[in-house]
């Protein structure tokens, strides 16, 4: 009697265990490494080796680059995510309809989830390239578009929203074929038109798709890095430094990573808070 | 609510994950190190199966793509069959440069990597200072092996204190390229050695050659040490980081880099040299179709930039410019040169020796030259059939090889430990220049604060 309510209370806990100890390596341990040695100042070996306190913390604080890190972060994010969720939503409408050449056309607009951003930015590298490039042969322009700090960070920006915008489209897809038939035909039988359709009952009925997509593009793009690692380098001067770059080249280019290690924990703390607050939006917006 | 609490939290847990992704790859990095070894002693006892004479494997990392790669692995394959001491060389490409020294860096913490590596140019201060090579001297000097073979301008970059700590393998030094059919189309038969002197011609190019660009002049911190090697200054304090560890740059100090700036920004600013991008290759495309003049870079680029052009126009080969008329320096080499590491085998650094002495023979040297454009390192490669028949074919390369010999030791280029952090520095703060159209004083200052930190800080750490 006792064994059966001890293996009650505590039995859910054993199917937890596994899952835990795969998060606990890969995600707990690391965490905490980092915060541990975003306190400290690491040698040419990656070890620490002077305990700095909120030392690292202090320098990115009044450094510029540091800002202008987060500056660039920020309308990155921007452009991509409005990017990224606009050509998924436009592609998902489209393609809401059955016409012949459809399956080409979902293959098509889901693509961009299959292609690695690397290989991606190498053949935009080639496409944007001022005098070889054919996007200005095509506009006849003669745009440096990935050496003039003005255009850099918008194509960076471009090609990681349409990097992104494949997965949207599946999940727009997949929230769309949700939404019951019936009530557009109540809506037209009402008289409503397209235009009203889709403000009134469309948007609407994605809005839970929608804000999942939402937060996990936010994520997303917070986290590119592959695009800006082959395209810019972080260049022209700092105008596409995005910060998981800057992190990157502290800790494996320049071997410091106790500065590297604070800069994720900064970068953590911003995407907790805006998730955060993002949820608490989410009551007001989204219809269940 | 509750539902609401668990999706917060698994969001969390994925913001976490770019968190995790920092530390794990140092980590990562270790696993892969200790896999590659693990395979190479596997590979070892097998070897020891089957031989009974003593056998001994070797691992050799090397950071050589494509064409290149493809030159090592027949070098190493043809030693594989014709040593007869029984030796086993393990090839493994790591990936660039920088990849592999931070490959090696992961791995020499679970102190276990390869015996012999190729390492670029700038890792050569850190290497000496890491503590886990065996100076190339040493086994040289065990086999009583003539230094004189290796070419002395060569040599004088991996020679710290008369001692030599690595051989040089692929060594390249910068080219002037410049597209003979357009200097005829302008009357200029004088080709120019200077930056001001291409000023000079820069109209009479565009106007009457009809070039698009004069020069494509890529923005890569290795020319600007370049042009201060061609100044004659030092990039940094204490003998250029070679009689001490440099505690700073000199380039602000004696000026050498604000004179190179100026002259840079002076091309830029006539519309002569606009900015082409980043690294060593990012001028060669405008070059290669006929757009630019003249553009900048590495020996070893000769053979890519000859294929591309493909006939289209002649392309002329000259010294690596200088910054003022009357600069009387010459170049340093860049490159890679393969380091032997300490793992206390003597067996094993036997097996190393007679590697890197095959590696570094006439006969190998000049099949690599003539495969990959890099300089045959050791002189009596010259002599080769092999070297004089790619001498024929590319009569280019004799500038290169002129270049080098009339360039002296004392032009032998920095040491400094955080290298690859301060070329980065110097490409971004040029960009800034030219971007924002600040002072060349201004940019050199700005260049020498952030290294000197830098300096300042590996210093404190790694004593």
């Amino acid at each position: 009697m006792k064994d059966k309510s001890l293996i009650k209370r505590f039995g859910a806990y054993g199917y937890v265990v596994p899952a835990m100890l795969v998060f606990a390596v890969f995600l707990f341990y690391p965490f905490f490494k980092t915060i541990y040695l975003s306190m400290y100042k690491t040698n040419k070996m990656g070890e620490a080796k002077l305990f700095v306190g909120l030392g690292n913390y202090i320098d990115l604080l009044t450094s510029k680059s540091f800002y202008n890190s987060i500056a660039v972060t920020v309308i990155f994010v921007l452009i991509v995510v409005t990017g990224s969720m606009l050509l998924g939503l436009i592609a998902a409408v489209l393609c809401n309809k059955t016409f012949p050449g459809i399956r080409f056309f979902s293959t098509a607009y889901a693509l961009p989830m299959a292609i690695a951003s690397s290989s991606a930015a190498m053949i935009f590298k080639i496409m944007l390239h001022p005098s070889i490039g054919i996007v200005n042969k095509l506009l006849h322009l003669d745009i440096n578009w990935i050496n003039d700090p003005k255009y850099a960070l918008v194509c960076v920006a471009v090609l990681t929203a349409w990097l992104n915008s494949g997965i949207n489209f599946l999940y727009f897809s997949a929230g769309l074929s949700n939404i019951d038939e019936s009530i557009y035909e109540r809506a037209s039988v009402d008289g409503a038109n397209e235009v009203q359709k889709f403000f009134q009952l469309t948007l609407p009925g994605l809005s839970p798709i929608m804000f999942y997509t939402l937060v996990v593009n936010i994520i997303q793009a917070f986290q590119s890095f592959g695009q800006v690692k082959v395209l810019t380098q972080g260049g022209p001067g700092e105008s596409t430094n995005l910060i998981v770059y800057s992190i990157y080249r502290d800790a494996f280019f320049n071997f410091r990573f106790g500065s590297a290690a604070a800069q994720s924990v900064i970068l953590f703390a911003l995407i907790m808070c805006l998730t955060l607050v993002m949820f608490k939006v989410e009551k007001k917006g989204v219809q269940y | 609510m509750n539902k609401r609490i668990t999706a917060v939290m698994l969001t969390a847990a994925m913001a976490a994950g770019s968190l995790a992704g920092c530390s794990g790859g140092s980590s990562a990095a270790g696993t892969t190190a200790a896999q590659n070894t693990a395979g190479t002693t596997a590979a070892g006892s097998a070897e020891a199966g089957t031989t009974a004479a003593g056998p001994t494997t070797i691992t050799f990392w090397h950071s050589m793509g494509g064409v290149n790669g493809e030159a090592i692995d027949y070098l190493v394959n043809k030693f594989n069959t014709e040593n007869t001491q029984g030796i086993t060389v393990e090839a493994q490409y790591q990936g660039s440069y920088d990849d592999a020294i931070n490959k090696l860096k992961s791995a020499q913490i679970g102190n276990m990597g390869a015996d012999l590596v190729q390492i670029y140019d700038i890792g050569t201060r850190f290497m000496i200072d890491s503590g886990w090579v065996v100076p190339m001297q040493e086994l040289v000097d065990a086999d009583g092996w003539d230094l004189k073979q290796v070419e002395p301008n060569i040599a004088a970059y991996y020679t710290v204190d008369n001692t030599l700590y690595s051989m040089p393998f692929n060594s390249s030094t910068p080219l002037m390229y410049y597209n003979k059919d357009m200097f005829d189309k302008a009357g200029i038969t004088e080709i120019p050695d200077s930056l001001p002197g291409i000023e000079a011609i820069g109209e009479d190019l565009i106007n009457k050659g009809g070039a698009g660009e004069v020069m494509s002049l890529a923005i890569y911190g290795w020319f600007f040490e370049q042009f201060t090697c061609k100044q004659q200054q030092a990039y940094a304090n204490n003998g250029n980081g070679r009689t001490d560890v440099a505690t700073a740059v000199d380039f602000d100090q004696n000026g050498a880099g604000a004179k190179t700036l100026t002259a840079w920004k002076s091309l830029y600013d006539k519309g002569f040299a606009p900015n082409v991008g980043r690294g060593g290759d990012a001028g060669l495309a405008d070059f290669s179709s006929g757009k630019s003049a003249i553009t900048l870079g590495s020996t070893a680029s000769l053979k890519q930039i000859l294929n591309d052009v493909n006939g289209k126009f002649e392309v002329g080969t000259a010294y690596f410019p200088k910054v003022s008329a009357d600069d009387k320096g010459g170049v340093s080499i860049g490159g890679g040169s393969l380091w032997a590491l300490n793992n206390e085998d003597t067996a094993k650094q036997k097996a190393t020796w007679e590697f890197v002495k095959f590696l570094v023979s006439a006969e190998s040297q000049a099949y690599w030259n003539a495969q990959t454009g890099y300089f045959p390192v050791t002189t009596a490669a010259h002599d080769e059939p092999v070297f004089k028949e790619n001498i024929a074919k590319y009569p280019q390369f004799m500038t290169a090889i002129e270049q080098l010999h009339d360039s002296t030791p004392e032009s032998a280029g920095a040491l400094l430990s955080i290298f690859p952090e301060a070329r980065k520095v110097v490409e971004t703060e040029i960009e800034n220049m030219l971007n924002s159209g600040s002072q060349p004083e201004a940019a050199a200052d700005a260049m020498a604060k952030q290294i000197n930190k830098a300096i300042e800080e590996y210093n404190l750490l790694n004593e």
